[in-house]
């Protein structure tokens, strides 16, 4: 899932500042697993924001909603109802969902209230790590299932490096050597062979190095 | 210091003896000091220096582009610089802006040092993050390298190493900033430095094929001019009467404009540059005339000098670009009189 945390309230307050009827726009998928952007945070946020404001001795009207993707057009529509009703849109999806809100209203501002973190997983209860970049070009089979690009801190191909202590990385004793857990892997697949194979330089054309990508289905393209 | 010492009082020594002779002849004796004795960063060649001076002094500038090998085959480059030693106030080394993988503008640079000509290396963010550049920018002074250009860099899908990582760490005015920032002695992370490079810092105008998008540059423009750009490369001009009117909306920039005179070489390229880049607006009429030219190659280089001397009337300088006919270099500026 794409992960997210909402923005410090002072930077959200400071971005609608001069307006005094928001549309507030929640998102039922990503966001809404990770805590960070559902409707139960949306009314958190609603109230959080309204309370601000009066404490300054003014009033903020908050429309509160929330889709079933922001970032799919056709659920962006259903704010066509509401949109002339406010100044502002304030969305608590991840980036896509924004942008998707800026695309379809172009004369209504539209901020974020969430920083979109990465793609992860559900580590337990509260936790999510990142574990995939988008790279383009999936090389996990030949790593045991664990991506060195998006979890070794150096995005080694040929790893580990010299900083892998006890299994940790350099950086922090709380972060896994990737290389550390791609060796174990291999091992306990009896595929210790594979960890001898050289790896090539990656070819970065695929992932956003080239630029913005786009997938064009020709089967299901209008 | 010692050396230091021995070196100031050297290049007075050459001022006061060598005094009718070019500041190149001047700078031939320090290099050979150099050579015999090793360098120290705080020379003074920049005292010498005849880009920085004229360029403040409103005086025009005639600059020569020229590219460094892919590979370490200098002879080309240096063969040629040699040509016009003398005839230009500096030579600008591109890096590998275009995408293609070469040797480094730095290389180049020292290179136009040692053959006692002023460089002005191009500097851009595709391949480095902001510390490899300001490395490089340090070494760069230390190494005698003065002047820098801060350049658009083609995407890395336009060269030849197409499946190489964009860095993109830091933008063109950004970049500015950070040179700026080390010139005043402190780093982009807010440390300060042990001595700081003095550099002229310049920044560049991208073709624009209409008003709307050189609107756009224009701001763009102000924005490098702010962050500490000192002077401007503009694009290639075919149409003096259009380029009097872009002059005419640059100035406010309020640093000097040095345009580009590019040489044409052919008809095709003519034709293609008609055609693919109408901002650069060559008239049917320049296509005709080269068409029509007994000597075709000849005539393009007539053109190129013609609109050197026309553009002394406009701007602050020159910047001709050749890619890959430096060896006609010397014919050209003896078309513009130089």
């Amino acid at each position: 899932m794409i992960t997210a945390e909402r923005k410090p309230m002072e930077e959200i307050l400071e971005c609608i500042n001069p307006y005094n009827r928001i549309l507030l726009v929640g998102c039922n998928e990503c966001v809404t697993v990770c805590a960070a952007g559902g409707r139960k945070e949306v009314g958190l946020l609603s109230t959080a924001l309204q309370m601000a404001f009066m404490k300054e001795g003014r009033t903020l009207e908050v429309k509160e909603i929330t889709l079933e993707r922001q970032c799919d057009p056709e659920y962006v529509e259903e704010l066509i109802t509401y949109i002339d009703q406010v100044e502002a849109v304030l969305s608590m999806a991840c980036g896509c969902g924004v942008q998707e809100i800026a695309r379809r209203y172009a004369t209504k501002p539209v901020f974020p209230a969430v920083n979109t973190k990465f793609m992860g997983a559900s580590e337990r209860q509260g936790v999510w790590s990142e574990r995939c970049r988008g790279c383009g070009d999936c090389l996990l089979g030949l790593t045991g299932g664990i991506c060195p690009i998006a979890r070794c801190s150096k995005r080694l191909m040929n790893g580990p490096c010299g900083g892998s202590t006890k299994g940790k990385c350099e950086i922090s004793p709380d972060v896994d050597c990737a290389w550390n857990l791609i060796w174990e892997r291999l091992k306990a697949l009896g595929l210790e062979k594979k960890y001898e194979e050289i790896m090539v330089a990656k070819d970065w054309r695929p992932s956003w190095h080239g630029g913005p990508r786009r997938i064009i289905r020709e089967d299901m393209a209008e | 210091m010692i050396f230091c010492l021995l070196k100031v009082i050297l290049t007075f020594f050459t001022g006061y003896v060598l005094s009718p002779f070019s500041v190149q002849d001047r700078l031939e004796v320090v290099k050979r000091f150099e050579v015999t004795f090793g360098t120290c960063s705080e020379t003074l060649e920049r005292d010498l220096m005849s880009f920085q001076k004229r360029l403040s002094s409103d005086e025009f500038v005639v600059l020569a582009e020229m590219d460094t090998p892919k590979g370490v085959d200098i002879s080309n480059l240096v063969t040629n610089a040699r040509r016009i030693k003398g005839r230009v106030d500096a030579v600008i080394i591109p890096d590998m802006d275009n995408g293609v993988m070469r040797m480094s503008s730095m290389g180049g640079g020292v290179l136009m040092h040692q053959q006692g000509m002023e460089s002005i290396i191009h500097v851009y963010c595709r391949d480095r993050n902001r510390m490899a550049l300001q490395g490089d920018i340090l070494a760069a002074h230390v190494l005698g390298i003065q002047n820098l250009i801060v350049v658009h860099s083609e995407g890395m899908d336009k060269g030849d190493h197409r499946d190489a990582k964009t860095v993109n760490d830091l933008d063109e005015v950004e970049l500015i900033k950070g040179i700026k920032s080390l010139q005043d002695g402190v780093d982009m992370a807010g440390f300060e430095l042990n001595g700081s490079p003095k550099m002229t810092i310049g920044c560049t105008i991208s073709p624009y094929a209409d008003d709307s998008a050189l609107e756009k540059e224009l701001e763009l423009a102000r924005k490098k001019v702010q962050a500490g750009a000192q002077f401007i490369i503009s694009p290639s001009v075919f149409d003096i009467d259009h380029f009097s009117r872009f002059m005419g909306k640059a100035k406010t920039l309020g640093v000097p404009i040095i345009p580009t005179v590019f040489l044409l070489k052919s008809v095709g390229i003519a034709r293609y540059m008609a055609t693919y880049e109408p901002g650069a607006h060559i008239s049917e009429d320049l296509i005709k005339r080269i068409r029509k030219a007994p000597d075709r190659e000849l005539e393009c280089i007539r053109i190129a000098g013609e609109t050197i001397k026309e553009l002394k009337r406009f701007a602050q300088g020159v910047k001709i670009q050749t890619l890959g006919w430096e060896h006609r270099l010397p014919a050209i500026l003896d078309q513009a009189g130089m």
